[in-house]
């Protein structure tokens, strides 16, 4: 039996929590996905910027040199959208979990996806503006 | 019902359910954190006074923690694909975690290291 039909099939489900447990399918599933993903590119990233160079190298000009090409653009903006995406799931998980108020849980989602909608454009303006035209 | 009765007293399991939370939540902030500094990217002299205070030896304990997070996260993730994927696969789920938490505890030895070093010795690699 395939997890979708487990998770249709469950006892106690109505008609009504249909449509959210298939979105719950699909958010299932895109956490697996996306941690795959992440996992090669928040590794590969952690050891360039920490390991193979140290920290107190990685100025603006070591960004300007590595975001000369686009391909390292594309590489951080996937990090960015993916961590972000990944992350706010996760954090769904554990307000659902933790807090448990309606009121209180539906303020404080709001104003972390309000967040991380925010720093999701603030990293992208980042990315996208960068000149790397300076000295030093 | 006592308290006792409703404590759940969980394995491996359940430990690698909990580290797996406080891990993902701590890298989160991190990476919120991360998003606002790096966005300093156009205010050069604000970005490089920032990377500076990067590598004072409070920041560099608190890299190797990202550190340790980070792969315990990424390889438990990799157990937890494993399970849902091969269901098979849950009668060895005790070894592989303790093989997991060995192989992050080791790597963050080794990347701790690298991280610590050019504190003490004043060399940049």
């Amino acid at each position: 039996m395939s997890i979708l039909e487990r998770s249709a099939s469950r006892p106690g489900s109505t008609p009504n929590r249909r449509s959210r447990q298939n979105f719950e399918t699909w958010s299932w599933f895109f956490m697996r996905i996306s941690g795959l993903i992440l996992f090669f590119l928040a590794l590969i990233h952690f050891s360039l910027t920490h390991i193979f160079n140290d920290v107190t190298t990685t100025t603006v000009s070591f960004v300007a040199k590595r975001w000369a090409n686009p391909f390292w653009r594309v590489f951080d903006w996937l990090l960015l959208t993916l961590g972000l995406l990944h992350g706010s799931n996760g954090l769904r998980f554990i307000m659902d979990d933790y807090v448990r108020n309606p009121r209180k849980r539906a303020a404080l989602k709001a104003f972390m996806y309000s967040l991380a909608v925010a720093l999701f454009i603030l990293g992208t303006i980042t990315i996208v503006t960068f000149k790397g035209n300076f000295a030093g | 019902m006592s308290p006792e009765s409703t404590l759940y007293k969980g394995k491996t399991g359940q430990w690698a359910f909990v580290l797996h939370r406080i891990t993902g939540f701590l890298v989160l902030m991190f990476i919120l954190l991360h998003i606002v500094d790096v966005s300093m990217l156009n205010f050069p002299k604000i970005y490089n006074e920032i990377h500076a205070l990067y590598g004072n030896i409070l920041m560099r304990l608190f890299e190797v923690g990202l550190l340790f997070g980070l792969v315990y996260h990424a390889l438990n993730g990799l157990r937890v694909i494993m399970i849902d994927f091969f269901p098979g696969s849950i009668k060895n789920e005790k070894s592989v975690f303790y093989g997991i938490f060995s192989l992050t505890i080791l790597l963050t030895i080794i990347g701790g290291v690298i991280i610590l070093r050019p504190f003490f010795t004043g060399s940049v690699h």
